[in-house]
């Protein structure tokens, strides 16, 4: 936002930018639905109109390449209406990707991208039909794309039937006019005092600076009169008129209309739908995410203070049973607290924008992946509703665009096959969010071929990610932990969509930035469900607090899975890890901190064993004792001298202390890199000094 | 209060004691003096940095000036306190044995620090006050800091080629 400050224009080139966005998002989604119903002249329309709502606000912003593009692109689309439906989707595609690519230019201020292929696009799809259309819709488009409303034609029909002739007048800007608005109100009186003005382009309403203007006259003089009444020396430079409804010398015009400055059409005849944008922005607030971040940390402060005068409360309560005024101390602080959590309750909301943001981009990716690989896909989105916070709808969006990706190229099969395992053809990929407890669960299930273990080992085995050995002895969910492998990839061809092996490895890394996780669900034959959880937000967490060493820590509780009893007895050494027998099942354990050298210290009878859920493992984090549950308003923890990945933030509890939050993909990380060693606790956490941190007054 | 004297130029120092020394870092420097309270150890820092605390809301960071400045007997009383200062917009607490006097030294009796100490980490000693017959070390307290980062950052470096090594030596 910053570069262009002082420019009194920058404020609306930021708009411009996100309301483009939306208006390439109806883009697409029209595109596709014109795919699916060619018939749709409805359709063909709402694409017209947003590319002239992007001609308008583009040029308006000095974006000429853009606005010049979507007046070509807006006046093919009006002749070709009837033209080949396939073509129409896939020059609006195409021209949605094109747009998306100069916005982007035209953002980082770079060079513009190529545009001559869909300008032959453009070309290709004008030159068919036009032969075919009737001369009368030919000529009003021909002449730059002119459109008399319905009104308008028929008060000129009416004129007419009176006995007078229509003119089209074309009057041409003087290039050394500085004033074209006064411009057009003085050929608009000259034309007033010999003829009925019908209608005008530009409309007097508009502050456009056109070069030229459009006039529809009733009149009885002649074209002659007409025309040299509209010359005005050093204002307009030349005037053209030909009778309304015959064909003008067309290749003249459409010279000189491809080169001048896009006028905007249809003003009128369009206006509730063009105004649409606007007139919803009038309640809409744009306000910077760092404007509602300062608030919610403002509430965050609050909660804190919430829970220092609970303490203090008790305190009191403890020393003074019977003082009066406790119970209205406690009154006060009950409904302090309500309107507190209605507080933290709004602000959040701000934050939350519904899941549809993301998810309507979808239909787009599909159409486009399902065709590089000669698929048939469909795709269906539900939950778009679900309320999601703004920042983690912008982390997800591009390992879900992975997922689906995936799921088309590798997931579902060829129509072929999929006839000849009974199933319909088009395949189908859904997409869901829903709440669960605490959590956000975004769903992504296709009804493919599903993923086989057995061939998943094996193409392992091959790769040389696991010895045969390993493999032997893994379990099947294990096996599927194999698809997060770096570098790893089942499909036997490599192609442009997937097959690289980048990709789900970087998927579960996101997740776990965002302290959320995945999961994966498949049946060979039926299909796969990949199941992301993520917190619903980033900025409060519930919190389960422990302490090892004397240490307090606390973790996000919806990590956590259950939590067990053990003696140190019960711990058992497998290979170099510690693990624990659990219900049948052995349960690997992580320790933080210098005592995992157990046999050089005394060891403490009775411990925890917190069991997280890492997507699809489970691991078990000895902890010594537990603090209980909070809700902890997570604050950063940059600070250099301090900062280390074991710890993620740290938050403050209501008598004042400071607890540090683990960042436990960054513990697991280091057990699994040193897991083959225990006992080698050097890259482990080590207590400063050894001791027990000094407690001081 | 004032800076400027009939002698000129005063140094207003707030003066404290780690071990046996005064130490003392110009009044504007710091932000204010607090108790040690309870202070959260982090994981994987290096040895002087104490751990985090909760300053009224803010989460700051303490490095223990006694272990950074090389005190070998480091003994817990009443009298710690934490200086508070601020450094590259961000607050940082340094725990001392005891702070409670203002200085006011006299320009002319503040020396250059030896060139000896230059050279060494504790560079960071920029100049030496004579008060009343004691002698006090002027600390830079963001080159302070500084250092300290950097130290930091090398130790993670060394613990991170330390991993590859036992990495690979696998």
């Amino acid at each position: 936002m910053t570069p262009f400050r002082d420019d009194p224009g920058a404020e609306m080139r930021e708009l411009f930018f996100e309301t483009s966005q939306e208006l390439l998002q109806s883009l697409n989604d029209d595109a596709l639905k014109l795919e699916r119903s060619p018939q749709d002249g409805e359709v063909v329309r709402s694409i017209r109109r947003t590319m002239h709502t992007l001609k308008g606000d583009a040029a308006a912003c000095g974006f000429k390449e853009l606005s010049e593009l979507a007046h070509k692109l807006e006046d093919a689309l009006a002749e070709g209406s009837a033209a080949d439906a396939g073509a129409l989707v896939q020059l609006s595609l195409s021209a949605a990707d094109i747009f998306s690519a100069m916005l982007v230019a035209y953002r980082k201020r770079t060079t513009l991208p190529d545009t001559t292929a869909i300008k032959q696009m453009v070309s290709k799809l004008a030159s068919g039909p036009r032969a075919t259309r009737s001369k009368r819709k030919a000529t009003t488009s021909k002449n730059s794309g002119v459109m008399w409303t319905e009104g308008e034609r028929k008060s000129a029909g009416a004129a007419k039937a009176d006995g007078k002739s229509i003119f089209h007048v074309v009057a041409y800007l003087d290039q050394l006019c500085a004033m074209p608005i006064a411009a057009r109100q003085m050929v608009a009186s000259q034309l007033a005092s010999i003829a009925q003005v019908i209608a005008a382009r530009p409309d007097e309403q508009s502050a456009t600076h056109a070069k030229k203007f459009d006039f529809l006259i009733a009149t009885s003089a002649a074209e002659s009169t007409v025309n040299s009444n509209c010359v005005i020396p050093t204002v307009i430079s030349h005037a053209e008129c030909f009778p309304h409804g015959v064909e003008a010398a067309a290749s003249a015009d459409i010279a000189r209309g491809g080169a001048k400055f896009p006028v905007p059409t249809e003003k009128s005849g369009v206006a509730p739908e063009t105004a649409g944008p606007t007139s919803v922005a009038e309640n809409i607030l744009r306000v910077g995410t760092e404007r509602i971040d300062n608030v919610l940390n403002l509430v965050g402060e609050l909660i804190i203070a919430k829970s220092m005068m609970q303490q203090s409360m008790q305190e009191f309560t403890r020393r003074y049973p019977k003082d009066p005024l406790r119970a209205r101390f406690s009154d006060a602080m009950a409904f302090q607290s309500r309107v507190l959590n209605d507080l933290q309750r709004s602000v959040m909301k701000i934050r939350m924008v519904p899941v549809e943001q993301l998810f309507r981009r979808f239909p787009r990716i599909v159409h486009d992946t399902a065709k590089s690989c000669a698929k048939q896909v469909k795709i269906i989105i539900r939950g778009q509703d679900t309320d999601v916070d703004k920042s983690l709808l912008d982390a997800i969006a591009e390992p879900l665009t992975h997922i689906v990706r995936n799921a088309i190229s590798h997931g579902i099969e060829n129509p072929r096959e999929r006839e000849l395992a009974g199933k319909d053809p088009t395949g189908t990929v859904q997409l869901d969010a829903y709440h669960q407890a605490n959590q956000l669960i975004v769903e992504i299930k296709d009804d493919g071929k599903g993923i086989d273990p057995v061939k998943l080992k094996a193409k392992a085995v091959k790769e040389n990610v696991i010895s045969a050995a390993d493999a032997e002895r893994m379990s099947t969910e294990e096996a599927f932990d194999l698809i997060y492998r770096p570098g790893f990839s089942t499909a036997e061809q490599i192609t442009e969509i997937s097959g690289r092996g980048v990709g789900l490895d970087v998927v579960r890394n996101v997740l776990m930035r965002m302290k959320g996780t995945i999961e994966i669900d498949t049946t060979p034959g039926q299909g796969t469900t990949f199941r992301l959880k993520l917190p619903l937000t980033l900025a409060i967490i519930q919190a389960l607090m422990f302490r090892i060493e004397h240490r307090l820590y606390a973790i996000p509780l919806n990590a956590v899975a259950e939590i067990a009893r053990a003696q140190e007895s019960d711990l058992h050494r497998v290979d170099t890890t510690e693990v624990l027998q659990l219900r049948n099942r052995v349960l690997p354990l992580v320790r933080v901190g210098q005592r995992r050298n157990s046999e050089l210290e005394p060891r403490r009878d009775k411990i925890f064993i917190l069991v997280l859920n890492l997507g699809e493992r489970k691991l078990g984090l000895v902890v010594d004792a537990l603090e209980g549950e909070e809700e902890l308003v997570i604050k950063a923890l940059d600070d250099h001298t301090v900062s280390t990945d074991l710890v993620s933030s740290a938050s403050i509890l209501g008598d004042g202390r400071v607890v540090l939050i683990m960042n436990l993909a960054a513990v697991i990380e280091r057990f699994t890199r040193s897991g083959t060693d225990v006992s080698n606790s050097g890259s482990l956490p080590r207590a400063t000094d050894g001791a027990a941190p000094e407690v001081r007054q | 209060m004032s800076t400027e004297t009939a002698a000129g130029h005063d140094f207003h120092i707030v003066g404290f004691q780690v071990g046996r020394e005064t130490y003392g870092v110009p009044i504007a420097a710091l932000h204010e003096i607090v108790r040690v309270p309870e202070i959260t150890a982090v994981p994987d820092a290096p040895e002087f940095v104490e751990g985090v605390i909760n300053l009224r809301g803010k989460i700051v960071s303490v490095i223990d000036l006694r272990k950074r400045l090389g005190e070998k007997k480091i003994t817990a009383t009443r009298r710690n306190r934490i200086l508070v200062v601020e450094h590259k917009g961000r607050l940082s607490g340094l725990i001392v044995d005891s702070a409670s006097e203002v200085l006011k030294i006299p320009a002319a009796d503040v020396e250059a620090s030896p060139k000896v100490l230059h050279e060494s980490e504790l560079n960071c000693v920029t100049g030496l006050g004579k008060y009343k017959g004691r002698l006090i070390m002027l600390l830079d307290v963001s080159r302070l800091l500084d250092v300290s980062i950097r130290l930091r950052k090398s130790a993670v470096v060394e613990g991170k080629a330390e991993n590859a090594r036992a990495a690979a030596a696998k």
